[in-house]
């Protein structure tokens, strides 16, 4: 049983776990909650967003989401130098952020903003790169409202059309600042060969993807849920 | 500085809402979700894709945007009772009158204006009274048998239950039956003769152990589309997928075979399978010795099948249909899903009987990655039928003209029974015609739009003496009612539902039902005790528990121990197991399984030169059925909101079609107008048309020949002829796109 077990450290306490289990993983069985933006339980993970970034003593911090424990790691979740890092990150996704995440405004559960509020960000220190290139929305879908600008490129909805559903339908296009979620060659959503399942929506974190349907409703839980 | 919007500019109405943990009210998938809704009960602001053992979170379109049907405004809310000066009955709206007049408005429900004039609201006690009067009167004056009743594959396990207890007892007939005899019945017909269990073997998640899938006349990501992302989950991790279609469907862009067959040639193709499997061995012997009786006779008519002469005759390349044939064999893991392409046919129980020989003979049963997987459509068409919604079965498929089961049912509900078989949706519209069924009573079902030959049960339909209806709107069949019961939705019930894995599953009251609709449950108990049959119950979980008393495969299992995940049946210690998602692994209910051969038959219905076409109808992702929830869906009516006609680009061509022109189709029975879709996916010399448009009505067409055994109508096959409309052929433009 040993031979495919590891045995590690996370923020000095011990764990032992299957070989090939993720950091994130097992700081999860841990309770550490390793905050992330581009990774869901219920998919691959990719590596993109590196908010998940530990200090596991090497040159560089380590996107937790994407790294497989190993023996005799020690690994550190919350040191000043992580906290710098995700801080710096955080900022900069924040800074061509729209004013009105429709996430935010609807279903109250903008990932991106919950993390600025729990890393006490209030201002960007940062140029607003979409000062005089907006990105553009895109309302052409009956179901789904796309606004490019809130999106930060988390491939969370390519890997829930590609991946979960096999619809085939979102891509990326573009190069540097330019560059977007797709729907097939480019199309508008409602024009491409979108099959409207939603999947894509319901793995947003940000006020990229939204439901139309919430119209000028914003939700809040009801007795404490 | 830019600052970070943290507290939201509070422009927005806040609204409070609670979640509520239930089920996707469409398919037999039967995917768990999370409704969110206001506190008032009377508004669901969205859907969430919940853990559920058949979905994983997963959701489609339906499921996830088609919840609005239950809030729109044309719900029923008081009951109604036709007026006198609208006797002697008659359709009532353009479209239903069939003149050819069409709808006074353009668009695809009902116009309330044209029908509710003829109606007035009466109080429950008149209108339940009424009900129970006029159908007491005629089975006292006619006999058990001048009565019937169509339930509900989309109501709840509970409902079924007692549908069918109240035809049978209290209307003192077996004439009960629903849709499933639409849908499965020839497979279940096969099914029970075959192996003696109608349900899946393997659910369908299963297929992540198999290596080979045979998806034989099914359209799952039109129609099982959140089942269709699991399939296709194992084809990128290496499952090798057959698809068998006359239609090519999107599952096979991702298949390794695709065969597209003429329409009607199935059993040929089978057949031509097996012959190669026991030509080159790839058959397992052990398996056929040990599990099986018949082989000998179907190896004699499987030797008439060569593969060049089959494949020439299927339309095929014989190469495909010997790889076809090797992938399923040889010991390779193989599970065997199919549709309605194989159950909707005069030869759909050959069709299903083919398929369990395929499974047998190549030991492909009773472990992972194996089975037989008939698709079931409906969210509780299993559960429907489990419950005894079936003209010749009392609950857990119980022969009612088995004298032992008749006494035990004698006792159990505490009156006497009709040991008389009854007779199966399309017999009933038959028996109306007649005069020998006068009486009729319809939950949740709309004969009108979904049966075989519209004109027919038009005239079924006005020939009854008395017709009430049970409904969520006025459905096309509520125009030729007396009275019509305002129902419930399935956001507003509590019951339990049995999806196409054989998992029984909660659905719970997400909103309060509207005006003074009524529980379907408790509005078929008033029936029942107003015709002198006592029905009176707790509680929806005592319901169950009754229906569970009287089956083996319910039995163990209550609303408590279902909980917010269901269980797969059978399942014995609910305590410690979820159920079990593959059965007969050391034997099949009927001890060995009976390998049924089957011969080509010619269809029923010939293609000539006035009728050169063939036609399949079938479903689109967006829409359900006869249209009465879906086309009343905000987004899903957005998304696909005309009825079209699919014709092949080379008889198109031919005929001067143009894409999005109108175009006629007729067929002997009967003819509709709407409009082409020119594409390559189906066959030259076929067309398909979708069910769901009552203005384009694909049934005014079909042929209401019936499969022997299953009594299923062969809706995938009768002959029609197309012609453009005389100055309507001005293309997709001039058509609005
Ligand atoms: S796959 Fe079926 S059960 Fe699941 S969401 Fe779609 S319609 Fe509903």
């Amino acid at each position: 049983m040993s031979k495919d077990m590891v045995k590690l450290s996370i923020d000095g306490r011990d764990i032992e776990v299957p070989e090939g289990t993720t950091i994130w993983d097992a700081a999860r069985e841990l309770d550490i909650d390793i905050p992330v933006l581009c990774h869901s339980t219920r998919m691959r993970p990719v590596g993109v967003c590196r908010l998940c970034v530990v200090d596991v003593g090497a040159r560089n911090l380590q996107a937790s989401c994407v790294r497989p424990c190993e023996d005799g790691m020690k690994v550190e979740t919350d040191t000043p130098k992580v906290e710098r890092h995700r801080r710096m990150l955080l900022e900069m996704l924040l800074s061509d952020y729209p004013e009105d995440s429709a996430r935010e405004a609807s279903t109250g559960d903008d990932e991106l903003l919950e993390l600025a509020v729990r890393y006490g960000i209030e201002s960007v220190r940062l140029p607003d790169g979409a000062a005089d290139r907006p990105r553009g929305v895109d309302l052409s879908s009956p179901v789904i409202a796309v606004d490019h600008q809130a999106c930060i490129l988390c491939d969370r909805c390519v890997r829930g059309c590609d991946e979960l559903q096999h619809n085939d339908v979102i891509t990326r296009t573009g190069k540097g600042y330019d560059t977007r979620i797709a729907f097939d060659l480019d199309a508008p959503m409602g024009e491409s060969t979108c099959v409207a399942c939603g999947e894509c929506m319901a793995v947003c974190p940000t006020g990229a993807l939204t439901n139309q349907a919430l119209g000028n409703v914003k939700l809040k839980p009801l007795n404490g849920e | 500085m830019k600052q970070v919007p943290n507290a939201m500019v509070e422009q927005r109405t806040t609204v409070g809402f609670k979640g509520v943990d239930s089920l996707c009210p469409y398919c037999g998938v039967g995917c768990a979700l999370t409704f969110r809704v206001d506190a008032s009960g009377e508004r669901i602001l969205d859907v969430q894709g919940r853990d559920g053992a058949a979905n994983a979170g997963r959701l489609c379109v339906k499921g996830r945007y088609g919840y609005d049907y239950a809030m729109h405004p044309q719900r029923l809310r008081k009951p109604l009772i036709r007026r006198e000066s609208s006797y002697p009955k008659q359709p009532l709206s353009g479209d239903v009158k069939g003149n050819g007049g069409g709808p006074r408005k353009p668009g695809g429900i009902v116009d309330y204006d044209e029908i509710l004039p003829h109606f007035r609201e009466a109080s429950w006690d008149e209108a339940l009274d009424l009900v129970a009067n006029r159908l007491a009167g005629l089975r006292d004056r006619h006999g058990g048998d001048s009565l019937a009743g169509f339930g509900s594959a989309k109501g709840s396990n509970e409902e079924a239950y007692l549908f069918q207890k109240l035809v049978r007892a209290a209307f003192r007939t077996n004439n009960v039956d629903h849709c499933t005899r639409l849908c499965h019945a020839s497979s279940v017909a096969a099914l029970l003769e075959g192996i003696g269990s109608g349900a899946v073997t393997n659910v369908v998640r299963d297929i992540e152990n198999a290596d080979t899938a045979m998806l034989a006349g099914c359209n799952p990501t039109d129609n099982h589309p959140v089942a269709a992302t699991f399939i296709k989950d194992a084809a990128v991790n290496g499952t090798k997928l057959v698809v068998v279609n006359t239609r090519r469907p999107r599952i096979a862009d991702h298949a390794e075979i695709y065969l597209q067959i003429h329409p009607g040639t199935d059993v040929a193709l089978f057949n031509g399978m097996m012959h190669v499997l026991i030509r080159e061995n790839l058959i397992d012997r052990e398996f056929i010795d040990t599990r099986t009786e018949g082989f000998s006779e179907l190896r004699k008519v499987v030797e008439e099948y060569d593969p060049d002469t089959t494949a020439a005759l299927c339309g095929v390349d014989p190469d495909d249909l010997v790889r076809a044939a090797r992938l399923l064999g040889g010991g390779r893991r193989a599970m065997i899903f199919w549709g309605m392409g194989i159950s909707q046919h005069t030869h759909g129980t050959d069709n299903s009987r083919c398929l369990i020989s395929l499974a047998m003979i190549t030991g492909n049963v009773g472990k992972p990655g194996t089975g037989l997987h008939p698709l079931r459509g409906q969210n509780n068409v299993q559960g429907a039928s489990d419950a005894g919604l079936i003209p010749m079965v009392y609950p857990d498929y119980q022969a009612v003209d088995d004298p032992g089961v008749q006494a035990y049912f004698e006792d159990y509900w505490g009156t006497s029974l009709s040991p008389k078989p009854g007779l199966t949706v399309t017999e009933i519209m038959g028996a109306a015609l007649e005069g020998q069924v006068r009486g009729m009573y319809v939950q949740g079902e709309n004969p009108f739009v979904s049966d075989p030959d519209t004109n027919k049960v038009r005239k079924a339909l006005m020939a009854l003496e008395f017709l009430v209806v049970q409904d969520l709107f006025l459905t096309e069949t509520a125009e030729f009612a007396d009275v019509i019961l305002p129902g419930s939705s399935f956001m507003e019930k509590l019951g339990t539902y049995t999806n196409t894995d054989r998992r029984v599953q909660i659905g719970r009251p997400a909103m309060s039902l509207p005006g003074e609709a009524r529980q379907d449950w408790e509005i078929i108990c008033e029936i029942g005790t107003r015709m002198g049959y006592e029905m009176r119950y707790e509680s929806v979980s005592a319901v169950f528990d009754e229906f569970a008393g009287c089956t083996e495969n319910y039995k163990t299992l209550s609303h408590e121990n279902l909980g917010r995940y269901g269980k797969w049946y059978p399942c014995l210690d609910p305590a410690t197991s979820d159920g079990e998602p593959i059965v007969f692994g050391d034997t099949f209910p009927r001890g060995k399984a009976l390998l049924v051969p089957a011969r080509l038959r010619q269809p029923e219905e010939h293609v000539d030169s006035d009728y050169p076409l063939i036609l399949n109808t079938g479903r689109v992702l967006e829409h359900w059925h006869t249209g009465s929830m879906t086309r009343r869906s905000a987004a899903l009516d957005r998304i696909s909101p005309d009825a079209f006609v699919e014709i092949n680009p080379e008889d198109a061509a031919r005929l001067h079609v143009v894409d999005g022109a109108m175009v006629e189709v007729a067929s002997r029975r009967g003819s509709i107008r709407l409009k082409a879709k020119v594409v390559p996916r189906v066959a030259e010399g076929t067309v398909f048309v979708p069910m769901h448009f009552r203005e384009a009505c694909a049934n005014v067409l079909t042929s209401p020949a019936l499969d022997p055994q299953g009594k299923i109508p062969t809706f995938k096959y009768c002959a029609v002829r197309v012609r453009p409309l005389e100055g309507a052929s001005h293309g997709k433009e001039a058509m609005g796109g």
